[in-house]
């Protein structure tokens, strides 16, 4: 068994059991993840941290009726993946902000030594919400074609095009960025 | 750029706010951890334990009349959630909720004072809370939260009710029935026009922030119509019974006697149902595509609040639906904070408000005893129970 998931499994043994540090093993763990994820679908960092703290939030509602023998990482993934595109989806509709002001709403907190390459970040927000959130889950959170499907509940061929559209048009958009 | 190196880009770089947001939610997160009701080892293996005294039961009850007993107890398992009862001397969310009681809507501001607004039957909120719509016989008046003062009135033949108002800045519309009359006048009293005729008597809901009201038609659909052009946008499947209906931003719902639909353009499911002998009394959408509603069980006379696993948009918790509260009669009026961390809801048969938290952390009720007396000062407690009509955000300074 490898060593990461035996470390799960004992830090939502312990989380059970009423350890703290255990729970922060498993949020340390996760978090950049399930926070990167969200942002990366909305794009908004207030929304993604609202929503990753949220999905762990559901996480300890749940955890005493959480089975041990499945893997955290792909419970929290769905429950954020799916949230970042509701959220999307409501957005697109409500038009509050325009899109300088959602551009401009990235919190101003992390050292200014390294972020996700500003071009990444804009050539993601440019595909539509449903490319966004495969191309996240297939390169951030490492999930294959099948299990995209399963957890999005969408037909594999639908997951293989909207990979296939999404990284061309992302790689045509990273080549016409300027130098 | 490869997909290698894509990869590589977003697992080895952190995102805009990462870590100053990880510490946020890391507290919160701890705190919510630290204050949970660890479930005893009975309560998370309960449903495996009533499918087992089910059974026992009713190879009990076939043989022996005290396995009757048995069943009542397993039936009852549900519990009534304790509340902590408080005067009505502030509320536990910043905002003003709006009351309507046999006297008029009064407005309570989050510290706890109240102010009676007139003698109107119903009203509702202005988008940002800035004023009130109400509506007594056939007329219709605009007012100032503050003061009572009113802004701006019409008349109609018929009886007006259910008045809604929507949209964004100065450019507002507010629709109303007149009769059987679907109305939608400019949030400065004009113009008005009729946008259908021979509705029935559910309110309309509006598409948040928008010029898009949705309203029960005459042949058991509900339209979705810009009404700046009239043009219908959509309209949903026939559903018989529409008692509630209300916008989750791109989704619709439409709430009949046991029923939860939910609506899109292309698109109508069965979100939830309840058993017969059963209502839904209301239904409050919450933030992230939830629900919480009232489940009226008439055989018992009680009500229970449910808040569905499941978001309307088909995004689950892999647990059960979690049950918030049972209460005795019904308990209605189910209201959402303005920053959907709490919702509220009336009990009359215990003469009640409840509060329930919902954020951070799922559990805390906060009651308000003796609200006829509250809401009807002066009265001889015969009057009808004061209605829940709204919860805005603080007044703008």
């Amino acid at each position: 068994m490898p060593r990461a998931g035996r470390d799960e499994r004992a830090w939502v043994r312990g989380a059970q059991a009423g350890s703290a540090s255990d729970l922060e093993a498993l949020f340390r763990n996760h978090w950049p993840r399930a926070y990167r994820a969200a942002y990366l679908v909305v794009h908004d960092s207030a929304a993604a941290e609202d929503i990753a703290q949220e999905a762990f939030l559901a996480a300890v509602r749940a955890l005493d009726s959480f089975d041990r023998r499945r893997p955290f990482g792909p419970w929290l993934h769905r429950i954020v993946v799916n949230r970042a595109i509701d959220w999307t989806r409501a957005r697109s509709l409500r038009r509050e902000v325009g899109d300088d002001a959602l551009a401009n709403s990235a919190a101003p907190g992390d050292p200014p030594t390294r972020a996700i390459s500003e071009g990444v970040v804009g050539a993601v927000a440019a595909l539509p919400a449903d490319q966004r959130a495969v191309i996240v889950m297939r390169y951030l959170l490492e999930y294959t074609p099948g299990e995209i499907a399963r957890m999005l509940s969408l037909p594999r061929g639908t997951v293989n095009s909207r990979l296939r559209r999404g990284l061309d048009a992302l790689q045509s958009r990273i080549r016409e960025e300027p130098a | 750029m490869t997909e290698a190196e894509l990869r590589e880009h977003m697992l080895r770089d952190p995102a805009p706010g990462e870590s100053e947001a990880g510490e946020r939610a890391w507290v919160i997160v701890r705190e919510a951890h630290a204050g949970r009701d660890r479930v005893p080892w009975v309560e998370r293996h309960s449903r495996l334990i009533v499918v087992v005294a089910l059974l026992a039961a009713l190879a009990v009850a076939a043989v022996s009349p005290p396995g009757r007993a048995v069943v009542d107890t397993v039936r009852e398992k549900v519990a009534e959630t304790p509340a902590t009862e408080a005067p009505l001397d502030r509320l536990p969310a910043p905002g003003r909720l709006l009351v309507v009681s046999a006297s008029g809507p009064w407005v309570v501001r989050d510290d706890g004072s109240k102010r009676l607004l007139g003698d109107f039957e119903d009203a509702s909120w202005s988008p940002r809370g800035l004023f009130l719509v109400a509506t007594e016989g056939n007329r219709l008046v605009t007012l100032d939260p503050n003061n009572g003062e009113v802004r701006w009135s019409l008349s109609r033949d018929e009886p007006i009710a259910d008045a809604r108002w929507s949209g964004g800045g100065l450019d507002t519309r507010i629709a109303y029935r007149a009769g059987t009359a679907l109305h939608v006048v400019a949030g400065d009293g004009a113009p008005d026009a009729v946008l259908a005729e021979n509705v029935p008597a559910v309110a309309p809901a509006w598409q948040p922030d928008s010029h898009v009201l949705a309203y029960a038609g005459s042949e058991e659909r509900i339209h979705v119509v810009d009404v700046d052009s009239g043009r219908e946008l959509w309209r949903t499947a026939r559903v018989g019974g529409i008692r509630q209906i209300l916008f989750d931003e791109g989704r619709l719902l439409a709430v009949t006697l046991r029923e939860i639909w939910v609506f899109g353009p292309h698109k109508r499911a069965l979100f939830k149902h309840v058993a017969r002998g059963h209502s839904i009394l209301s239904v409050v959408l919450v933030p992230y595509s939830g629900v919480v509603f009232a489940d009226y069980d008439e055989a018992e006379d009680a009500t229970e609040l449910i808040f569905p696993t499941c978001s309307t948009s088909g995004a689950c918790l892999l647990i059960p639906d979690i049950h918030v509260y049972r209460g005795a009669g019904r308990v209605g009026d189910l209201t959402s904070s303005p920053d959907g961390r709490w919702f509220a809801a009336a009990s009359p048969q215990v003469d009640q408000f409840l509060f329930f938290r919902r954020l951070p952390r799922l559990g805390k009720v906060v009651s308000v005893s003796d609200v006829t007396r509250e809401f009807g000062p002066g009265g001889k407690g015969v009057e009808p129970f004061p209605r829940i009509a709204g919860w805005a955000g603080a007044p703008a300074d």
